[in-house]
């Protein structure tokens, strides 16, 4: 809870079910002319207009190096949104409206100069929309900026004053410990704690937070939530895509610090962590950061037998021929970057001692899938007979983060016929069937999130850097080639090393 | 967040089965083949057949051809993408005491995660005894563990023992309360249902939704910290509406009723006023605010309809002034063919209430005097024997209190401290029967503002 938090709740705001409204501030969106921005933030601005969740006198702010008037990037905001809103047609009405709050001030972040214009800007702006110098900086830019965006702010004084001052950076936050520490360090310098917003866009999505209200909202879970019931916990971030137009930056980063160090060490904090006393921001994130400190660090020759790395060559991927990364665009010739990445970890607590969370996040994988499955010890005796439970799996509870978002449920059942079979059934909840309310967009509730000021779904740096602890000695030894690098052919789940990753531990990877 | 429909279905659904003179019984069986056969086609060659999901059950009550039509709209709509029941009922004469004419449509939709979604539509045309007697009517349909909402279109007979007893098979009552006939005697009847029902039940009202968007604004505007001493600096809250009749001051009492009980105002006297207009004193500690009704003229609105809002006042050495409106330059709206749609009153009213109230009465005598001799008056106008055809169902419009196109753009101006006025522009999505119902039905109708706002504009209704 920040000091922010402490106004009594608005009495007229009861009763209106999603009212989630921010004070008035204007949104800097450095880098507002590049990808982020048009494919994501914009159109996320837009739909939170379109839900009447914008208080009166927001304004978007765009900064970037291009020449470009409020007009043009209006114009630019327009098209951007129009093409990849989520909810389409758009409405016209709504979107002229709202480019009545877009503006723009050419930055270069390299010019104070630039900076003092941009200060003078948001003055005017405070003036007028009478938004009380709250200010949000939306850094949408690649992370090498986001020291040379701090610091000109600071020198031109945009973080100091009336109102509140937030900065969201965009993962990855740092490359390792030492330079995620640095980051920390950068930002601190400038803002509070408090005010910072690493956005991890995984923790946006509704099926994330439905964890948290799965585990804490219902009593019949969490009693059989520990090591003396459960077997072994999967997590698999798949994407059957490949790198697209981000082969110079994944090329360096690669599937463990891409996904693992974040969304999938996110997903594990979720599932492990202890009860939180609220569902505040430091309540939260204090039990999330317990969990990535409890990880057992794997050790130089544990690497080896506890992970897989990989690398896709060309395959089939949903029915066309791809090519191999290392003939993708920007990505070296000879690069030894993993594409796939599989880990065993053991989070050395009370309740989970002895169980093995097996994580695996690829591209080029046969199709998109996110999801948690927990599997259940089987039962001490069956009493049908080895016959009549042959089919029976153990009871697995899987969590689908996407697609397809719910949560089912593994257990056996009789077979109707007149013997004793035993077979195993599934009972399913959809998201899609059983509200009857469209599932939102991430950054549409991270940036509401940001602008009222509610960190929760924000990685907090003790968190980043915990996460780094657990990452840090296994890009060591894969930096010695230990494990050896391996190949799969595009549109496989990954190399045969990682199904004997499980297989060595008597288990399989579920079907996912 | 927007309610998950974005589509009309395409077609009135064609019925899968029909059966007259029949019973509760006959209906069940035809169900339970409807759903076996469906679930044998769903699972094809796999031996599991999906899980089948039903979020609700909808009861609709009609008492026109014309509603039924609204209500089996709204309901398909749902249906395209949520799992739902409905059941649509309506009194016929015509049909045996103890029996119905039924009939059962399904819908099946693949959902975009590949999942077949199956919605069934059970409409009853029941006789009179059995309208009486709604529970054990519509008991054996309902689905076990599914919340059941009982969608009364019109106006329903809130002192009526039939009208309680049928409570007590529903999660919810959901109404209109622009729709209701006798507006300001029906508006007091159903505060007292939401005062003395069972204490499961929760009341909704269309007419408390369509409000949200100026819900919303209003405490939009006091939100910022800096604004908030602000609420007790208030001196004046002014509200338009449309037409002249107590019954037009349901929407924006509703509204005055919502604030008022929000911050701790308490009613000190009221005075209605000629022309419709009234004054309402309040008091709050040692303070005292105006509320001032206003009606106002605006074609493009239907009566009833909230037209402005302004709150003035002043707080920590600053004046404000916060004005909502609906969109000054909104076009005419136009109907499905471009057309532009008529505001229909078969029966002229008065300007006061007792006028409104003396037509609708005669408006509601006229449909039961139809209802009555229709048969009778059928064959004299066609010239047919008995029993060669039979008399259409009549649609006698008492008063249409509601356009079909309700969608509204809402104009805010914020004035603090003599700065520039600043305007803000907000879209609300169009307000049709579907979307409205979608909305209740997904944040649930048990809402404890509604019912403290309900009470509140019951008592000021009264007063003045």
């Amino acid at each position: 809870m920040t000091s922010e938090d402490t106004l009594p709740p608005n009495p007229l705001a009861e009763g209106l079910h999603d009212y989630r409204v921010a004070d008035p501030s204007l949104m800097v969106i450095f880098g507002a002319t590049g990808d982020l921005s048009g494919r994501k933030l914009l159109p996320a601005i837009y739909n939170l207009a379109k839900q009447r969740l914008l208080p009166a006198g927001f304004g978007v702010v765009g900064a970037a190096i291009d020449d470009m008037t409020d007009d043009t990037f209006r114009k630019h905001a327009a098209e951007v949104i129009t093409k990849h809103s989520r909810t389409q047609p758009v409405d016209e009405g709504v979107l002229h409206a709202f480019l009545d709050s877009v503006f723009y001030v050419k930055v270069d972040f390299g010019k104070l100069d630039d900076f003092k214009a941009l200060q003078r800007r948001l003055d005017e702006l405070d003036h007028a929309r009478h938004v009380a110098g709250n200010r949000v900086f939306y850094c949408a830019t690649p992370p090498p900026t986001y020291e040379t965006i701090a610091e000109q702010l600071k020198a031109t004084g945009v973080n100091t004053g009336a109102g509140f001052h937030r900065i969201v950076v965009e993962k990855p936050f740092g490359s390792d410990l030492k330079s995620a520490r640095e980051l920390n360090t950068i930002l601190q310098r400038v803002f509070h704690e408090d005010s910072v917003f690493r956005i991890d866009h995984y923790l946006g999505k509704e099926t994330v937070q439905n964890i948290l209200a799965f585990r804490f909202a219902n009593s019949i879970f969490e009693p059989v939530w520990n090591s003396s019931l459960i077997d072994s916990v999967q997590i698999t971030a798949a994407e059957e895509i490949g790198v697209e137009l981000r082969g110079a930056y994944y090329d360096k980063a690669g599937a463990l610090r891409d996904i693992v160090q974040n969304h999938a060490l996110q997903l594990l904090a979720l599932v492990a962590m202890e009860p939180p006393v609220a569902f505040d921001a430091n309540a939260v994130r204090d039990e999330k950061v317990k969990v990535l400190r409890a990880i057992r660090p794997l050790q130089d020759e544990e690497v080896a037998r506890a992970t897989v790395r990989a690398q896709y060559t060309k395959g089939w991927v949903l029915g066309e021929q791809v090519i191999g990364y290392r003939q993708e665009h920007a990505v070296a010739a000879g690069s030894l970057t993993e594409t796939f990445a599989a880990l065993r970890l053991f989070v050395d607590n009370w309740r989970w001692a002895g169980v093995p969370f097996y994580i695996r996040a690829g591209k080029r994988l046969p199709k998109r899938v996110t999801e948690i499955r927990i599997l259940f010890k089987r039962p001490p005796h069956l009493m049908f007979g080895h016959k009549a439970a042959e089919d029976l799996d153990p009871n697995a509870i899987t969590l689908r983060i996407q697609p397809e978002e719910g949560i089912s449920l593994r257990f056996g059942a009789k077979v109707p016929s007149a013997g004793l079979r035993l077979r195993d059934v599934t009972m399913d909840f959809e998201y899609m069937t059983s509200f009857l309310i469209e599932t939102p967009e991430a950054y549409e509730r991270l940036l509401l999130d940001c602008m009222i000021g509610d960190p929760t779904l924000f990685t907090r740096a003790d968190e980043v850097e915990a996460a780094w602890r657990v990452i840090d000695p296994v890009e060591a030894a894969w930096r010695d080639d230990r494990p050896p690098l391996q190949m799969y052919p595009a549109g496989t789940w990954g190399p045969t090393s990682a199904a004997k990753l499980l297989q060595a531990d008597g288990r399989e990877w579920h079907r996912a | 967040m927007a309610p998950g429909v974005s589509a009309s279905p395409d077609a009135e659904l064609e019925p899968e089965w029909h059966a007259e003179g029949v019973t509760v019984g006959d209906v069940l069986t035809a169900l339970s083949d409807i759903r076996r056969k469906f679930a044998r086609k769903d699972a094809g060659d796999d031996e599991h057949p999906h899980s089948r999901n039903r979020v609700m059950t909808l009861v609709a009550l009609v008492d026109s051809e014309g509603d039924e039509k609204r209500a089996l709209r709204a309901c398909t709509a749902i249906a395209v993408h949520h799992p739902s029941l409905a059941i649509v009922i309506r009194e016929q004469p015509h049909v045996g005491e103890h029996h119905m004419d039924a009939w059962i449509a399904t819908d099946t939709h693949q959902s975009s995660s590949g999942v077949a979604v199956q919605c069934e539509v059970i409409t009853l045309h029941v006789g009179s005894a059995s309208g009486d007697h709604l529970a054990p009517l519509v008991d054996p349909l309902l689905l076990s563990g599914v919340p059941t909402y009982l969608w009364w279109l019109g106006t329903p007979p809130f002192e009526t023992r039939a009208f309680l007893d049928s409570l007590k098979i529903a999660d919810a009552l959901v109404v209109d309360s622009a729709h209701f006939e006798r507006p300001l005697h029906s508006f007091i009847g159903l505060a007292e249902v939401a005062a003395t029902s069972h204490q499961h039940l929760g009341v909704a009202d269309f007419q408390w939704q369509r409000l949200a968007p100026w819900r919303e604004m209003i405490a939009q505007f006091f939100e910022p910290k800096d604004r908030r001493s602000f609420m007790q600096g208030i001196a004046e809250v002014g509200i338009d509406y449309v037409g002249v009749g107590r019954g037009n001051r349901i929407g924006p009492s509703l509204l005055v009723g919502w604030f008022a009980s929000a911050i701790g105002w308490k009613v000190q006297q009221a005075v209605g006023g000629t022309g419709g207009v009234a004054v309402v004193h309040y008091i709050a500690g040692d303070r005292h605010m105006e509320v001032v009704f206003r009606p106002v003229a605006k074609p493009e609105l239907a009566p009833g309809e909230v037209s402005a809002v302004r709150i003035t006042g002043a707080a920590g050495g600053r004046t404000f002034q916060l004005s909502i409106q609906r969109d000054p330059e909104r076009p005419h709206r136009l109907g499905a063919e471009g057309a532009v749609v008529e505001f229909r009153e078969l029966h002229p009213t008065g300007d006061d209430d007792a006028g409104t109230e003396v037509a609708e009465r005669q408006a509601v005598r006229h449909r039961e005097m139809l209802l009555k001799n229709r048969e009778m008056l059928h064959h004299t106008a066609t010239g047919d024997l008995p029993g060669d055809s039979g008399a259409r169902n009549p649609t006698v419009l008492a008063r249409e209190r509601r356009l079909g196109d309700s969608a509204l753009i809402l104009l805010t101006m914020i004035d603090i401290g003599g700065a520039e006025t600043l305007r803000h522009v907000q879209h609300v999505n169009a307000e049709d029967e579907p979307t409205l119902l979608l909305q209740l039905l997904s944040t649930g109708a048990h809402d404890a503002v509604y019912d403290r706002s309900l009470a509140a504009a019951a008592d000021l209704m009264r007063e003045l």
